[in-house]
């Protein structure tokens, strides 16, 4: 029996991990299927490919769809090396809102 | 190994798993003009060809094992790319990751697997010793350091890359090991029947996990009280002055963010990789080791 507590933060991280796989088929057009873009896979260069345009995109697609603003400068690559390092971010400007 | 075959388009990848879908090698395939060369970490030189031979029956290929006239050496860091180019040329600065070219002395791959800029040089035994030679010299000014394999694995560990000398060897798939981003679902190798029928009904996922105190291996990985998985690869970080270990652990639970213990342990589970690498930001067209110090970087460890 999994503490309420776990329960509760893997339920927030698999629905944030939803809407990130859909941003990243549907509007990054990754030839992928949802259950092949697993949470610590790299996004960028040789792991799913994605590129700079990619990654404006996907900055567009965080505020739009997840309210979140990705920083700039240094903070985006590793803000934007997986899904779960994405989750993180949103996790964490949820909280300070 | 070298495989000699009728020259046909070119590309370069990177994976092989055995007939159950567990990763046999860490392969690098590069594709010559005539030849491709593959280059493995996991199988001896004999074992990787007899694992091609054996599935690529209809194919009109010969094999050669180099194990037995070529040694590697290697370069990793934030500032490989600078001194390699000045042993060999400047042309080093543009080689793509998981390309290659061919220098006088030896051939030179890029890719490595410690987060950081890497180049693995292919070279004849008779001149190992002349190039090792000429790395050391041109090294002195970058504080080159030579390490033993031990170190990459730490590296390695840090970074979230896959080691097959160690998670290679928990029997798990590409599936719990987070390595789907390596291969397709479209294509037929051996181990893809395997992989095909796991899909959808594997229960574990690797997760990161770091710890001030040192993390037993051999102790299971529990839950408020409840075993649900183990370790498969463990370290002391030094950049971050913790334990990493690399857990598998059963799905539901396999998230970053949870405070599990090992052997009596708190540890909590973090995203991947474990510190922010420094080559991911390292510019060869700006920056230099030399002027380094002028140079502000994010820090190594995400807050």
């Amino acid at each position: 029996m999994r503490p309420e507590s776990v329960l509760g933060h893997v339920a927030t991280r698999e629905q944030i991990l939803a809407k990130l796989r859909h941003v990243l088929i549907t509007r990054l057009k990754l030839r992928r299927e949802l259950d092949e873009l697993d949470p610590d896979a790299p996004l960028f260069g040789s792991g799913f490919g994605l590129d700079s345009l990619d990654a404006v995109e996907l900055v567009v697609c965080m505020d739009n769809e997840l309210g979140v603003r990705v920083p700039d400068g240094g903070m985006l690559r590793q803000q934007m090396r997986s899904l779960n390092t994405l989750v993180d971010l949103v996790i964490a400007q949820q909280g300070a809102a | 190994m070298r495989a000699r075959r009728r020259p046909s388009r070119a590309r370069c990848a990177r994976s092989d798993l055995d007939d159950a879908a567990r990763p046999f090698a860490d392969l690098y395939v590069a594709c010559d003009e005539d030849d491709y060369l593959l280059v493995a970490e996991g199988p001896s030189g004999a074992e990787l060809v007899e694992h091609v031979r054996r599935h690529a029956v209809d194919l009109d290929v010969t094999l050669d094992d180099l194990t037995p006239t070529h040694g590697f050496v290697s370069l990793n860091g934030p500032y490989a790319w600078e001194l390699l180019a000045a042993v060999t040329s400047p042309d080093v600065i543009g080689l793509p990751y998981l390309g290659f070219f061919h220098e006088g002395r030896f051939t030179c791959f890029r890719g490595g697997r410690t987060g950081e800029y890497g180049y693995d040089l292919l070279v004849a035994r008779g001149e190992l010793a002349s190039v090792r030679a000429a790395l050391i010299e041109a090294g002195v000014q970058f504080d080159l350091r030579e390490v033993g394999l031990e170190a990459i694995d730490l590296c390695a560990l840090e970074n979230g890359f896959f080691n097959v000398h160690r998670d290679g060897l928990a029997g798990l798939t590409p599936i719990e090991l987070q390595l789907q981003w390596r291969l397709s679902y479209h294509r037929t190798y051996p181990g893809s029947a395997a992989l095909v029928a796991r899909r959808g009904i594997a229960t574990q996922r690797t997760v990161m996990m770091a710890s001030r105190e040192p993390i037993d291996r051999d102790a299971g990985v529990e839950l408020a009280g409840e075993r649900v998985g183990s370790i498969i690869n463990v370290g002391k970080s030094p950049v971050r002055d913790e334990w990493l270990a690399l857990a598998v652990v059963e799905r539901d639970v396999a998230h970053p963010g949870i405070a599990f213990t090992i052997g009596g342990v708190q540890v909590n589970s973090i995203s991947s990789p474990a510190i922010n690498n420094r080559s991911a930001y390292v510019d060869p067209q700006r920056h230099s080791y030399h002027t380094r110090d002028r140079d502000t970087f994010p820090p190594l460890v995400r807050s």
